[in-house]
């Protein structure tokens, strides 16, 4: 496919023009202008595509609730993101008294921050990324833990205890369930021999959906937790901690916080995609497209799951990623790992037989697994409360 | 200075000012937390410069274990410390240790600015160059064979923390 | 088998999805009411209402406000007295249809509406000329005789004041041989009174 996506028009355009207005050893200028106009051109087509995601998720959670979405804002609601900026933007911005201004404020934006750098590494289509680092994989697991403090952040600088609680579960979750994500992520690369996404979607003979099924399933639940979606969403429960570490928080920075979990609901599907699905490789239609695809499949499925799993409670989900998900994912890695040994550059024929492997090992270890552990927790006053052998 | 362009030369000039200026700043907020934020900034000043000078690996890693889970634990932990926004008060060696801070400073100065710092040469031979381009693949090759014993032991480290950390919450049962 | 219950239910979901929503869209369409639902808009027959007030004694809340002229009065017949203020306060009205079961000459029915919103708490006071002027559908809660007919308050057209008493059940004559036709159904709120007879 070659050089097709608009932004290297772009690129190559925006770089001409600069240099010829500035000349040859102003080249790095040329350079910074053109990089500023893809990082615009990306950035804001994934925000544009994560507020569309907000009328796809409403709309589609309602058919499985049985009943409509919003369908008031324009015909079928299309104008409903809109209605729900302009209400978001035109809201008072409440600070309150003892809160520390200069970290309220700031929650909101180191929160997007994260969503908006892994767009950096993310291959688009065929030829189309911003950068192809050789540690793709690792800057997505780095950058994804830069979230982490802003959630503490906005607790902190809240004077609401509540939100201290909320944020400090939230952290919680959070940092456990970066384990197993980690780990599913290493899977994916000891198959593919390298870290940067463009080698592993190359190394994708066979999706690996269907070569490592535990990866897979690892990576949709960390992932699920990572984005506080239902089932693990207890941070955003309303009938709990009213919004958690957001209560404080009105107007924009809101829709900040908003928009930075549904952009990163988008992006963690173009990094499933990536890893799971064979990025851009199918026939037929052009890569873009596919990709395009790919995506709103993985955002199906992660709507389809909010609207079916009840909510977990946080011991709950800290047993899951503890005692399940992860030593499953160690099991993952020594499979894998013991299979690439096996079969150092595995084309479609071996991934087969990978796969074939892999399936027959994963539905017994997850299955038996499940009895060997208890995911059980025991309720925190039943210790203090009994009676016996006290 | 052996910068490539002016842009690399502003870059580091940046992520000089800000990782200096953030970890002056940790020292000197009242506020305990904004103090550790100020540390993260630092670390992820750090973590540029090592982008810059082609390690990105280590950039990478720097985010991942300092911002991602240092950062966390350090403000985990001046969460549980009481009375955090009152900051530091005064007290009497104040001035014996501004002046040591500044003996400290000039010595380190002068022994940075008069070593002889060997960079290396611009093309590398074939065994080196690889290092820069193939970075993870060569730590790893190397961990597991030279410098097994050291991934090992580190290992076990983790497993006396995790065990530690485990003991130390743990309900004691009377039984 | 392990993760059933999480495949079951989405299925559930997914067969949910392709199934028509139950959601029926406000402004346009209504959800449909049965015949015995007891709503807002009482409907009120002055030509059958005596002015005796049990429906004021008989409610719980006490809404109802009904303030009669004791000189003007029909004495023939049992006699009428006119109603000068009928108010009933739907602000506070539990629509249990005490008032309803109360009335002995089936002057006062449930109404059939539910959108009687207004933007002012004064304004929910329905009073004697709203009752009188507005259109009769009469809900067939308590009211045996309008079940029989399978009448539909929702559907039909609005039914005069000869059709919706029990009057072969209330009706006893005042003097021997008089006939139904006889009676003097005079308004009580009408302003005639005396004698026509």
């Amino acid at each position: 496919m070659g050089e097709t996506l608009a932004g290297n028009v772009i690129y190559r355009n925006v770089y001409q023009f600069v240099q010829d207005l500035l000349g040859e050893e102003w080249s790095w200028v040329a350079y910074a202008a053109a990089g500023m106009a893809i990082i615009l051109l990306v950035t804001n087509a994934v925000m544009a595509i994560g507020t569309v995601y907000t009328w796809f998720e409403r709309r589609l959670l309602g058919r499985f609730q049985g009943r409509l979405g919003p369908n008031r804002a324009g015909p079928f609601g299309v104008l409903q993101p809109i209605a729900d900026a302009i209400k978001l933007i035109t809201k008072e911005d409440i600070i309150a008294v003892g809160a520390d201004r200069i970290v309220f404020t700031l929650a909101p934006v180191v929160m997007l921050a994260p969503t908006l750098l892994v767009l950096a590494v993310i291959p688009f289509g065929a030829g189309s990324w911003v950068a192809d680092l050789n540690v793709a994989v690792l800057y997505i697991a780095a950058v994804s833990g830069i979230s982490t403090i802003a959630v503490m952040m906005a607790g902190y600088a809240s004077p609401n205890s509540f939100s201290l609680f909320g944020s400090m579960r939230a952290v919680a979750m959070l940092v456990s369930y970066e384990v197993p994500l980690v780990m599913a992520l290493l899977g994916v690369t000891v198959l593919a021999q390298s870290m940067s996404l463009v080698d592993v979607v190359e190394a994708q003979a066979l999706p690996f959906l269907l070569v490592t099924p535990l990866g897979a399933l690892i990576f949709l639940a960390a992932v699920s937790a990572e984005l506080n979606r239902a089932p693990f969403d207890v941070t955003e429960a309303e009938s709990e901690l009213v919004s958690g570490y957001m209560t404080e928080y009105s107007g924009m920075k809101y829709g900040v916080f908003m928009l930075a979990e549904f952009t990163n609901t988008v992006v963690a599907g173009a990094i499933f995609a990536a890893l799971f699905l064979q990025g851009w490789k199918w026939p037929v239609l052009p890569s873009h497209v596919w990709f395009l695809l790919k995506v709103a499949g993985f955002v199906f499925v992660a709507v389809w799951v909010r609207a079916t799993l009840p909510r977990y409670r946080l011991d709950q989900i800290l047993a899951v990623a503890w005692k399940y998900l992860f030593p499953l994912s160690l099991l993952n890695v020594l499979l894998l790992a013991a299979e690439v040994i096996v079969w150092p550059e595995p084309g479609a024929a071996e991934l087969g037989i990978m796969s074939a492997i892999n399936w027959a090992v994963t539905i017994p270890a997850a299955v038996l697994w499940s009895k060997v552990v208890s995911l059980r927790t025991a309720p925190p006053m039943a210790a203090a409360l009994s009676t016996e052998g006290r | 200075m052996a910068f490539d362009n002016l842009f690399s030369e502003i870059v580091f000039w940046a992520l000089a000012v800000v990782t200096i200026g953030s970890a002056a700043l940790v020292v000197h907020l009242r506020s305990i937390f904004r103090a550790a934020l100020m540390l993260v900034v630092s670390f992820l000043g750090i973590a540029g410069i090592f982008a810059m000078v082609n390690a990105e690996f280590l950039a990478v890693v720097q985010v991942l274990v300092y911002g991602g889970g240092i950062a966390v634990l350090v403000i985990f932990a001046v969460m549980m410390t009481r009375d955090v926004d009152t900051g530091n008060r005064s007290t009497a060696v104040q001035p014996v240790a501004l002046v040591m801070g500044v003996a400290l400073l000039a010595a380190l100065a002068y022994s940075i600015v008069q070593a002889e710092w060997a960079l290396l040469p611009d093309s590398l031979p074939a065994p080196i160059a690889t290092v820069f381009v193939e970075t993870p693949t060569q730590l790893g090759r190397l961990l597991l064979s030279d410098y097994v014993l050291a991934f090992e032991v580190a290992g076990v480290l983790l497993l006396a923390a995790v065990i530690g950390a485990l003991s130390l919450v743990r309900e004691r049962r009377d039984a | 088998m392990y993760g059933e219950g999480i495949l079951r239910g989405l299925g559930v979901t997914l067969r949910n999805l392709v199934r028509r929503p139950f959601t029926i869209q406000y402004p346009e369409a209504r959800i449909p009411q049965h015949p015995r639902f007891r709503g807002q808009e009482f409907t009120w027959y002055e030509q059958r209402c005596t002015g005796c007030a049990s429906c004021a004694k008989y409610c719980p809340l006490g809404i109802i406000r009904i303030v009669t002229d004791p000189d003007g009065g029909n004495e023939q017949d049992g006699g009428s007295y006119k109603v000068d203020v009928f108010d009933i306060d739907q602000a506070r009205c539990m629509y249990c249809g005490l008032c309803v079961e109360a009335c002995p000459y089936d002057a006062l029915h449930m109404g059939s509406g539910f959108e009687a919103a207004r933007y002012r708490r004064a304004d929910l006071v329905i009073d004697i000329d709203t009752l009188k002027e507005r259109e009769k559908h009469p809900s067939t809660w308590f009211r045996p005789q309008l079940e029989r007919e399978k009448s539909d308050p929702h559907h039909d057209a609005p039914q005069e004041w000869e059709s919706v008493g029990r009057e072969p059940f209330l009706w006893h004559p005042k003097r021997p041989g008089q006939m139904p036709e006889e009676m003097d159904h005079r308004s009580s709120a009408s302003g005639e009174y005396g004698g026509e007879r």
